[in-house]
């Protein structure tokens, strides 16, 4: 791949940056070089952008199974170790284990679920980004990476679609 | 057909609701949003700093010099004998699981429901979530007799080769609330990382620093979005029945004992929806505190809002009637001598008002106001049915516990029970609850700016026949 | 096993003891004379708890003698006293709620424990039972520091039993450090316990004997035959909590 620069492209509404995106297309921008930030959540479609792929959801299974296997420990386990009589209940009960695994069940799964939000979005991080803080104001940037040599037919047809400003990004502390 | 046409009066356009009365449909451009936001975290008055004061003192003499003299000197302080052994403590602790599940149930069903007006004020209810959990834990360490171990209820490989018993209806509780504990913190979290991203991008120095830690480097990508929608789906379906069950096995505690009264197996659900009810019933309290003493906040709250908590609100003294109803005839009809004994204590015995006190706040009230939209509409009405279905439900508890206890089967026992020093707590853990409201209302953006815009921009007014009708798209 | 140390099933219980322990209490003879409060509080170093705490409902006596009448004056008929203690359930309802196995059973004796040391101070336990046999330490009334008119009475402890503290539960448990003491006199004679030689500091005190002790696995002692007459009955049968207290009355 020849020399790349990554751009940003700041639009007010949606409308604009949707168009834009639509011609970065027909510029041959691959949607896997491009990104969009904005401040609030947007359907993929509206932006004609491909959906994101997600692990949560898997990450979260894993960590409810892990729950479960940790409550049959509990309940199960423990007494097997450190057989005490109470009560004249059984020693491994039933019902107290259905208890226990629908709570650790849920526990691993709704914490697992954020471990995965944040490993798949690689947070917590703290290193310089390209970002411009106008995007928590509404506005929705767009981060495309084109040829250098190329990069001044992008950022006029960029401005031409309404784009507040088309420049290089650059990675800075957040 | 005339007949239809002369039994509808013609609606004209000044009686229909204006549709700017709804804040979906009453736009503003995020950024004016984000610093009305950030001007009401930022505006402390003198008033603010001395209520804090007062209530940190509060807090400081009546929780925690208060507590550390009940350590020291032993339950010997409090009101609890024999065979009342658990006294105020535990209705503290039913009544805070029972207010923490205003916030995140709340907002999780509404979520899950797609209710769209529940936008600006579900993080207002999540916070009363946490603190009240908060609570609910403190009254339990205050409960317990030698608190200093109480960790010997956390299972993990231990020095003393001691697991705790999962027999134990205690140990159920212990795992369902930190569940709850840990899940509703996350919960509150979650929809909070855009706005302290927002907060970040529009502070200096180390304040700066400190919401660039909290907003664990969010931008806003795709792909962040993405991840975020999808873990908060996971937790408003996740976090509804871990709710139920909380409060089902706080109701547990009670019903798997054999005593009369208590022994009931319509007491998990019974209990549920007494903890929807005062639970609910807090929002439109906070909802008007925060409405009338912070800047701004007309805007985001509007009567729209405690116009859908008080419908919810109606409807929750509803089932709550009907479960109360449930426990009363089965253990009215069935005749068992103690049963009849302990009915006959609660309602003619020598705090018998309190019976009547709680059918009237929990029945009386709401049915005969929430069914008026505007009433429901009028923000200090619903506050002071919010305090009054809280009292109601909070007396409620009150006779489940230390009435209850009253009454068992070795007559010779029987003795009644005064808090002493339970009060002074009780009010400690009051003050520590909204001083910590207080303090996050400071810290944290009160508002999802980003969940109403997203909202704002879903709704639309379109015009159908004669008249512009709300209606919305499918955006999230 | 180092665990072996920890777990009362395995550990002394199941080897050395000698069997199930029941008591027999004959209302007809009580005279509620509460011999056998001063006599348990005595040996179990069960604390006086003052005026003011006992006006709270605090007592902390393992036993009590209960009194009730019938009919409304002037025509008043006493009925029978009614000592009341911790009935060793079988199917005791406190021990599974402790969270912590404070309180558990001794599967070979079939007597509830309480493990001070282990309890935290929930009080489920006592919510629980449904005869109202456990105390709590409400205070640390047995430390000199805090009740100095205590320093005096400090020598009438018994060695053999825990001093509490405050914060813990407690009951009647069947004087447990007789039954141990005997056993061991039994073994090291290297014979059988005979029946009634085991006393708890109740049964000794009674100056009527209305109360018995002994094994109720072995049917020719005192206790079984008693638990066996029309006289007697236990106390909230209904409940199926299986108590190893049998109470004798009607007889005259």
């Amino acid at each position: 791949m020849s020399v790349s620069n990554t751009l940003l492209a700041v639009f007010e509404d949606i409308e604009p940056a949707a168009d834009g995106i639509h011609k970065l297309h027909e510029l041959g921008v691959a949607d896997e070089n491009m990104n969009v930030i904005s401040g609030i959540p947007i359907r993929p479609a509206i932006l004609e952008r491909p959906s994101a792929v997600t692990r949560v959801g898997q990450i979260a299974l894993a960590g409810a199974f892990l729950g479960l296997l940790l409550a049959v420990f509990f309940v199960w386990g423990i007494p097997y170790l450190f057989p005490l009589d109470a009560g004249g209940q059984p020693v491994y009960p039933w019902p107290q284990l259905l208890i226990i695994i629908f709570e650790m069940t849920m526990l691993g799964l709704m914490g697992f679920a954020f471990l995965g939000m944040l490993v798949d979005s690689g947070f917590p991080s703290y290193t310089p980004k390209e970002y411009v803080p106008d995007i928590s104001d509404g506005r929705i940037a767009v981060l495309f990476s084109c040829p250098k040599d190329e990069q001044k037919k992008f950022v006029d047809a960029l401005t031409k679609l309404g784009a507040k400003s088309v420049e290089p990004a650059e990675a800075r502390q957040l | 057909m005339s007949a239809i046409a002369k039994a509808l009066p013609r609606l004209r356009p000044e009686e229909m609701e204006d549709p700017k009365e709804h804040l979906m449909h009453d736009p503003m451009p995020r950024g004016d949003m984000n610093t009305m936001v950030l001007d009401s975290m930022h505006t402390a008055t003198w008033k603010y700093w001395t209520v804090v004061t007062i209530l940190a003192f509060i807090v400081v003499t009546c929780l925690g010099y208060a507590w550390y003299y009940l350590i020291m000197q032993g339950l010997g302080v409090s009101g609890d004998d024999r065979p009342v052994y658990w006294g105020v403590f535990l209705v503290n602790f039913v009544y805070w699981i029972g207010i923490s599940h205003s916030g995140t149930l709340t907002s999780a069903i509404l979520r899950v429901l797609k209710i769209e007006s529940r936008r600006p004020f579900t993080r207002v209810a999540e916070l009363m979530t946490a603190f009240a959990i908060v609570n609910a834990g403190l009254s339990v360490f205050m409960h317990m007799g030698r608190v200093w171990l109480a960790y010997w209820m956390i299972p993990y490989p231990n020095e003393r080769t001691i697991w705790p018993d999962f027999h134990s209806p205690l140990m159920w509780d212990f795992m369902a609330i930190t569940t709850y504990l840990i899940c509703s913190s996350l919960y509150l979290f979650l929809p909070l990382i855009p706005d302290l991203a927002m907060v970040r991008d529009r502070s200096k120095g180390w304040v700066k620093t400190f919401y660039k830690i909290l907003a664990i480097g969010f931008r806003g990508t795709e792909g962040e979005w993405k991840n975020l929608h999808l873990a908060m789906n996971i937790f408003a379906f996740a976090i509804i029945p871990v709710a139920f069950s909380v409060h089902t096995i706080v109701a547990w505690d009670f019903a798997m004992a054999i005593r009369p009264g208590w022994s009931s197996s319509v007491f998990g659900p019974y209990f549920v929806s007494g903890a929807l009810l005062s639970g609910v019933a807090a929002v439109p309290i906070v909802l008007f505190l925060v409405r009338s003493t912070m800047k701004n906040m007309k805007y985001f709250l509007r009567p729209e809002h405690f116009d859908t908590v008080g419908k919810m609100l109606l409807i929750i003294s509803m089932i709550w009637a009907y479960f109360y109803f449930n426990d009363y005839i089965v253990s009215w009809y069935g005749g068992d001598k103690w049963e009849k004994i302990l009915n006959l204590f609660v309602q003619t015995g020598p705090q018998w008002w309190l019976w009547y006190l709680m059918l009237f706040c929990n029945i009386v009230v709401p049915w005969s106001i929430l069914w008026r939209k505007k009433w429901r509409q009028t923000p200090w009405l619903m506050a002071l049915v919010g305090i009054l279905i809280n009292v109601g439900m909070y007396t409620e508890r009150y006779i489940i516990v230390p009435e209850m206890l009253t009454i068992n089967r070795m007559p010779f026992t029987w003795h009644s029970y005064i808090p002493r020093v339970e009060i002074i707590l009780t009010i400690g853990t009051f003050a520590l609850f909204l001083l910590l409201y207080f303090a996050a209302s400071r810290i944290l953006p009160l508002i999802p700016a980003w969940e109403v815009q997203e909202g704002q921009e879903g709704h639309i007014l379109r015009k159908i026949g004669k008249a512009r009708i709300p209606t919305i798209s499918e955006i999230d | 096993m180092a665990n072996d140390l920890n777990s009362p099933v395995k550990m002394n219980m199941s080897q050395d003891a000698q069997g199930k322990w029941g008591m027999v209490i004959d209302q007809d003879l009580c005279t509620g004379c509460q011999a056998c409060v001063a006599a348990c509080s005595m040996e179990n170093n069960v604390p006086f708890v003052g005026e003011v705490d006992a006006g709270y409902g605090r007592n902390m006596q393992w036993i009590r003698i209960e009194r009730f009448w019938s009919g409304s004056f002037p025509d008043i008929k006493m009925t029978s006293y009614q000592p009341v203690m911790c009935q060793q359930c079988h199917k005791a309802p406190c021990e599974p709620v402790c969270p912590v196995y404070a309180s558990v059973h001794s599967e070979s004796e079939d007597l509830n424990l309480q493990v001070y040391n282990r309890c935290i101070g929930t009080r489920y336990c006592a919510n629980n039972c449904p005869y109202q046999a456990r105390t709590f330490n409400w205070r640390d009334y047995q430390d000199a520091r805090q009740r100095p008119e205590l320093v005096t009475l400090q020598n009438h402890l018994n060695p053999d039993v825990t001093v509490r503290r405050r914060g813990v539960m407690e009951k009647c448990t069947f004087c447990i450090q007789r039954i141990r003491h005997t056993e061991d006199t039994a073994e090291s004679e290297n014979r059988e316990i005979r029946d009634g030689e085991v006393v708890p500091a109740c049964a000794q005190a009674c100056p009527a004997s209305a109360i018995t002790f002994g094994r109720i696995d072995d049917p020719t002692t005192q206790v079984s035959q008693a638990a066996v007459t029309s006289r007697a009955g236990h106390l909230l049968e209904d409940l199926g909590t299986i108590p190893h207290v049998t109470y004798l009355a009607g007889g005259a």
